[in-house]
């Protein structure tokens, strides 16, 4: 038994019905260890986001449960899961998904003060993750004022603001160039190294794969391949 | 649960999309402008009209006791109800029908026996006297003052004199000394004699079968109607002779508002509206905030917020305004002629504490009851959809 805080996914399954049936995940079980970079890929529609969006408990599967340090999560209250995203949990989407009327340092103290941190102190962690993103000159920008590769290294230190256990993001540099996207993976990967959380990402990119030290690979709702990249 | 970034939230909202926000309390303002106006000309308006009305009537009147005909001691009873602070003039005196004889003409008329001074010092009718002198009703022996219109009918001028008659009364000539103009229909039923000389026409001596009072605040009638109960004889305030006063003065007021609120409750409805559009606007941002652990209580905290700050600062604002040309308007005076409006030449704006609140007070709260409906909505949404959300 290890004492490692890990995620455990029991026989996951999630069936969307209107009218078709559409099995998005089919009992898949998973285990993933503390300060893991995992990276899940698969063909468009195989349950990648499905897959993530459990792990990030914005959604509930049909049946099967997910432990997160021995506690289900799939059967959490709502306000159990708010807590449990809050300050265990870091997202980082797709382009597009900073808070467009806040600047770069309010977006990355947004997640402290939701967890009730004062101001002042969440503004001194935010200035600190900037700097870590290397995007502190660009403390007072709005989203519409950076690039799209800044934009994702806000989104990135706002995920990790609140120090969480988990870091899920759902292809966080979809909509990058390959040279901004390469950026993005070898930040990803040294913050992996520097706060020992777990990362998990999907992407379409199997270059980018390649960067983790775990690759799952789902099909049709199944995982089909489960391999360490040495 | 202090809303801190609830409010940092839906502070910045409402200032990134300042054009929509200015435009919503613009319209709450207006609409609440033009209430506070109103309501404040309308109170205006109707305290004059029941000033005037209240302050040309009795505030108090005591009549006989029930199976009597008369109040008997009625000097040393209107001693006691002067030596009532708020009481600043009583009259007593002996009222009865009669019937007035001009030439061929004639009329039933209700002879009022008065003592002038004191009449005049609760009803004021020196202002009414158009014709003649208050004062002859006493210098001169059998005297009358009638209403103008009385003395239409009779088609009698002053220094005129009428036959006054009645079953089981003395027969007397009166001599038309004065003509009176109430306004009212009085006019044509009045007349004026001396106490003395209606209690000579009458066969009685030393009785009166009216005391009428005057008191400084009309509004205080009532308590102290109650006390003068307490003296023997049935006393009642203007409230219980003429309840249609104050009826007419609330049911006056609770259309107004009812009709204007309507304009209110088009102008949140019309801020709903923006707010539905914005939550339709923010959904991915609402997915966002979810997924960063805000709860669905917040969610709804923030968008109810917004239309909060919205349906205070538009009525403030509205008030304020509404307020500041009140005082403008109200300081103005316009030549309206003697006869518009009962004689009122300026624009009696009151402005109440309690209106002006309570228009605040009612208008945030319809506004924030309005705007459950798009915050309920935001804070169930998906949050896995909302974040797709194109
Ligand atoms: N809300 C939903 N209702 C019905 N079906 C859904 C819903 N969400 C996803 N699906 C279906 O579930 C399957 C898995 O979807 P999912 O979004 O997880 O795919 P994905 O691997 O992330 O694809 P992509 O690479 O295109 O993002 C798809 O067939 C999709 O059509
Ligand atoms: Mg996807």
């Amino acid at each position: 038994m290890s004492d490692k805080k890990k995620i455990e996914i029991r026989d996951l399954t999630k069936i969307y019905g209107d009218g078709v049936e559409v099995r998005a995940l089919d009992g898949v079980d998973l285990d993933i260890e503390k300060g893991e970079f995992l990276a899940i890929i698969g063909p468009s529609g195989s349950g990648k986001s499905t897959l993530l969006n459990m792990i990030g408990i914005l959604d509930t599967p049909t049946s099967g449960t997910i432990l997160l340090d021995g506690i289900d999560i799939t059967t959490a209250s709502q306000r159990q899961r708010s807590k449990i995203r809050n300050q265990k949990l870091g997202f980082i989407f797709q382009y597009h998904h900073l808070l467009p009327d806040f600047n770069a340092i309010e977006n990355v103290m947004m997640p402290l003060l939701i967890n009730g941190i004062k101001k002042s102190k969440a503004k001194k962690i935010a200035c600190e993750m900037l700097e870590e993103v290397g995007l502190y000159d660009r403390a007072n920008h709005r989203p519409n004022q950076l690039s799209g590769g800044q934009n994702q290294r806000v989104a990135i230190a706002r995920a990790l603001a609140n120090n969480p256990d988990i870091v899920i993001g759902d292809e966080p540099t979809g909509n990058l160039d390959s040279k901004s996207s390469d950026i993005i993976y070898d930040l990803l990967r040294k913050l992996n190294k520097e706060h020992d959380q777990t990362f998990i990402l999907v992407t379409h990119d199997e270059r980018m794969a390649e960067k983790t030290d775990r690759i799952i690979r789902l099909v049709d709702g199944k995982i089909v391949e489960n391999s360490k990249v040495e | 649960m202090i809303p801190v970034y609830e409010l940092f939230i839906a502070i910045r909202h409402l200032t990134s999309r300042r054009r929509q926000t200015i435009l919503s309390i613009l319209g709450i303002g207006l609409a609440v402008m033009i209430l506070m106006i109103s309501q404040a000309s309308m109170v205006g308006f109707s305290q004059e009209m029941y000033k005037k009305t209240v302050d040309k009537m009795p505030h108090i009147t005591i009549e006989p006791k029930p199976d009597d005909d008369h109040i008997y001691l009625y000097r040393s009873l209107a001693e006691d109800i002067r030596s009532i602070d708020e009481v600043i003039g009583v009259s007593c005196f002996l009222l009865g029908q009669a019937t007035f004889e001009y030439e061929d003409t004639s009329k039933n008329i209700i002879m009022q026996g008065i003592l002038i001074e004191d009449h005049d010092s609760v009803l004021h009718i020196n202002d009414d006297i158009t014709k003649g002198n208050l004062r002859d009703l006493e210098a001169i022996r059998n005297s009358v003052i009638i209403g103008d219109s009385l003395a239409e009918k009779l088609d009698v001028k002053v220094n005129d004199m009428i036959d006054a008659s009645f079953p089981e009364a003395n027969p007397t000539a009166l001599k038309v000394v004065g003509i009176v103009d109430t306004g009212t229909p009085l006019d044509e039923t009045l007349a004026y004699t001396s106490l003395s000389t209606a209690q000579d026409f009458f066969d009685e001596s030393n009785v009166v079968n009216s005391i009428i009072v005057r008191v400084e605040d009309p509004d205080t009638a009532q308590p102290i109607s109650d006390k003068i109960d307490t003296f023997g004889y049935p006393s009642s305030s203007w409230m219980e002779t003429n309840p249609e006063i104050l009826q007419t003065l609330m049911i006056e007021g609770m259309s107004n508002i009812i009709v204007l609120g309507m304009i209110i409750v088009i102008a949140s409805f019309s801020m709903v509206s923006t707010m539905i559009m914005v939550v339709m606007e923010k959904t991915r941002e609402i997915g966002m905030l979810m997924a960063m652990g805000v709860t669905r209580k917040s969610i709804l905290a923030i968008f109810l917020l917004e239309s909060g700050i919205m349906g205070l600062i538009g009525p403030i604002i509205g008030v304020s305004v509404g307020i500041l040309v009140c005082l403008y308007f109200g300081s103005i005076t316009f030549d309206m002629g003697e006869e518009a409006y009962g004689g009122v030449s300026t624009f009696p704006f009151i402005v109440r504490i309690q209106d002006a609140a309570s228009i605040v007070f009612f208008t945030f709260l319809l506004n924030l009851v309005a705007g459950i409906y798009p915050a309920r909505r935001a804070s169930t949404f998906d949050p896995v959809e909302a974040i797709s959300n194109e």
